[in-house]
């Protein structure tokens, strides 16, 4: 067993996680947040995406003790105060939601691209959303939800 | 008319519990005293095997590792023919077959479990090719045949439709083995409630049938059995062939606890069904002024193992083979043959997806011989309304293909490009 401390959605947990966890499994067997999803357990699929320290990772490729002293933002993080982030207003209004198994992932791969960059072109986009595989779309509508939400988070 | 949905953009009601990661799947679901599976499959594609669990069932952590024997009523499943069985019993026919379940108080102890089941087997002759698996002679899989389907269609005379051809193209196509990687691998739970019923909580495509095979290899009443389907993450056919669900719902109501598995993206790949991989051999004839005059095609479809809907998808696939153009004399015969593969089922399109691989690149291998533009050769000859079918259906509704088509000409500046001799 090792000690970790690590930050999740602004909340502290000082955890002792199996030094053999994944990331993934200490975000959903030890802290409960089923939001991030595994597809392929293999960093190819990016269903397991989370922000951590403001890059995009997939949870599955890093080990838990790595995540030590990290700051985690996941699926659940995202709606404050009931209210729900643009990216996520904007994913329901282009209706980019299908079967929802890579939405969570792709949610915050988009909240990453625009929080470093308000103005993507639709190649950056593309690139943005590059490491999360969606079975059902084929992508156009997340290319147009992430211009809405471009749009939203100007608003706010 | 007025319309209240159509035209507008409507919000589906699970969106937002999907943005906000609030949707459970069944990976997603946690129960009290809950203990977990594991199934072991073959490795082999056609061999007689023996399973010894004993050292398995001595690990610590492990409750009982199940096998056909464990099965209290029929060892068999299928959505057509009952050609599944829950457990291979005498002899596994694919690589992935389940042959056992290991439940166990925790992962480790299953996985633990699983390295030391002994399978001993006994290889048999295998056949891959559906081709080489239709011949008298060739390994047999399930029966004395392993042809399981042939659909017929017969219209009008092919000797005459020769006749009239004096444009002639000859050519087999080969369509590949898909997998639908839906991105949810399959996963599941199932329990006992006070009164005995089983229940079973799992994505699927087809509750209904789910809740009457475990009913059936329970040997349970459908009352006695409950299915519950949660999100779905993703299908596109895949989830209509019974998984995890008989092996879930036998463990929980034997152990009387909650039993959950989770399948990896590799035993997902293993657990269910393909595209139908087909080859098809056509001859497709015209006339000197581009009307097709017939049309003589044989379709062999790769059912794998397992049955699933390959007399479905075989016809449908012989039902589209002209595709959608008048062709006065057609003879298409479509079969569905077992192979040692990896089983094939539904997948997006059902038979229809394949034949147009065929039935296009022969419209293009016409047209080049007349010298004829291929959007022009098509609008020659494609349905319109009040066109009849190979099948004999006369089409008296919208048919916009002739709009389609000029839409997609003119987006891609087909015409114009081909008059430029680009």
């Amino acid at each position: 067993m090792v000690d970790i401390s690590l930050t999740v959605n602004d909340r502290l947990y000082e955890i002792s996680i199996d030094e053999n966890m994944r990331l993934i499994d200490v975000l959903r067997d030890e802290l409960g947040l089923i939001g991030t999803k595994e597809g392929c357990g293999e960093g190819e699929c990016g269903a397991c995406t989370v922000i951590m320290d403001g890059e995009i990772v997939n949870s599955c490729l890093v080990m838990g003790f790595q995540a030590n002293g990290s700051n985690i933002v996941t699926i659940e993080g995202l709606k404050k105060d009931g209210k729900l982030h643009p990216v996520q207003r904007a994913y329901i209004e282009a209706g980019a939601v299908q079967c929802g198994f890579c939405i969570p992932g792709m949610v915050l791969a988009t909240k990453a691209l625009l929080d470093k960059n308000p103005n993507p072109s639709d190649e950056e986009i593309r690139e943005g959303i590059s490491g999360n595989l969606c079975r059902c779309t084929g992508y156009n509508k997340m290319l147009v939800a992430t211009k809405k939400a471009m749009v939203y988070m100007k608003g706010e | 008319m007025k319309l209240n949905m159509v035209g507008k953009n409507i919000i589906r009601v699970d969106a937002e519990a999907k943005v906000t990661g609030e949707a459970l799947y069944p990976q997603d679901i946690y129960l009290d005293n809950m203990v977990y599976g594991k199934t072991v499959r073959s490795t082999k594609p056609h061999a007689y095997i023996k399973v010894d669990i004993r050292e398995a069932e001595k690990v610590d952590g492990v409750l009982k590792v199940f096998t056909y024997k464990d099965v209290p009523n029929k060892n068999e499943h299928g959505v057509v023919l009952k050609d599944h069985e829950v457990f291979a019993s005498r002899k596994a026919i694919r690589v992935g077959e389940p042959i056992a379940f290991i439940v166990a108080e925790t992962v480790r102890a299953c996985e633990e479990a699983y390295r030391k089941i002994r399978i001993d087997y006994e290889e048999l002759p295998a056949v891959f090719d559906p081709i080489e698996a239709m011949k008298e002679d060739a390994p047999k899989i399930h029966g004395d045949s392993n042809i399981i389907y042939h659909y017929k269609l017969r219209r009008g005379d092919i000797e005459e439709g020769k006749k009239k051809s004096k444009y002639i193209v000859e050519n087999v196509y080969k369509s590949p083995m898909v997998e639908h990687a839906f991105l949810q691998p399959e996963a599941g739970l199932a329990y006992v409630e006070e009164d005995g019923t089983v229940v079973v909580v799992i994505a699927t495509q087809y509750p209904h049938y789910d809740r009457e095979e475990v009913a059936i290899n329970l040997g349970l009443p459908e009352e006695k059995v409950k299915i519950i389907n949660t999100n779905v993450g993703g299908a596109f056919g895949a989830r209509e062939d019974i998984t995890a669900q008989i092996h879930l719902a036998l463990a929980a109501m034997v152990l009387k606890r909650p039993v959950k598995v989770i399948y990896s993206r590799e035993e997902s790949f293993l657990a269910h069904s393909k595209r139908h991989p087909m080859i098809m051999k056509y001859k497709t004839g015209a006339d000197e002024n581009g009307y097709l005059q017939y049309m003589e095609a044989e379709i062999i479809g790769d059912a794998g193992a397992h049955c699933s809907w390959a007399m479905n998808v075989l016809r449908k696939a012989g039902v589209h083979a002209t595709g959608p153009y008048v062709i006065p004399h057609v003879k298409v015969d479509s079969y569905a043959v077992y192979t040692n593969n990896p089983f094939t089922g539904a997948m997006r399109g059902f038979g229809a997806t394949q034949v147009p691989i065929a039935h296009e690149q022969q419209m293009d291998a016409l047209a080049e011989k007349l010298g004829m533009n291929p959007i022009e050769f098509r609008m020659k000859n494609i349905f319109r309304k009040g066109s009849i079918t190979a099948t004999g259906q006369v089409l008296v509704d919208s048919v916009p293909l002739d709009r389609c088509i000029e839409a997609v000409d003119k987006s891609f500046k087909f015409s114009q490009l081909w008059k430029e001799g680009k």
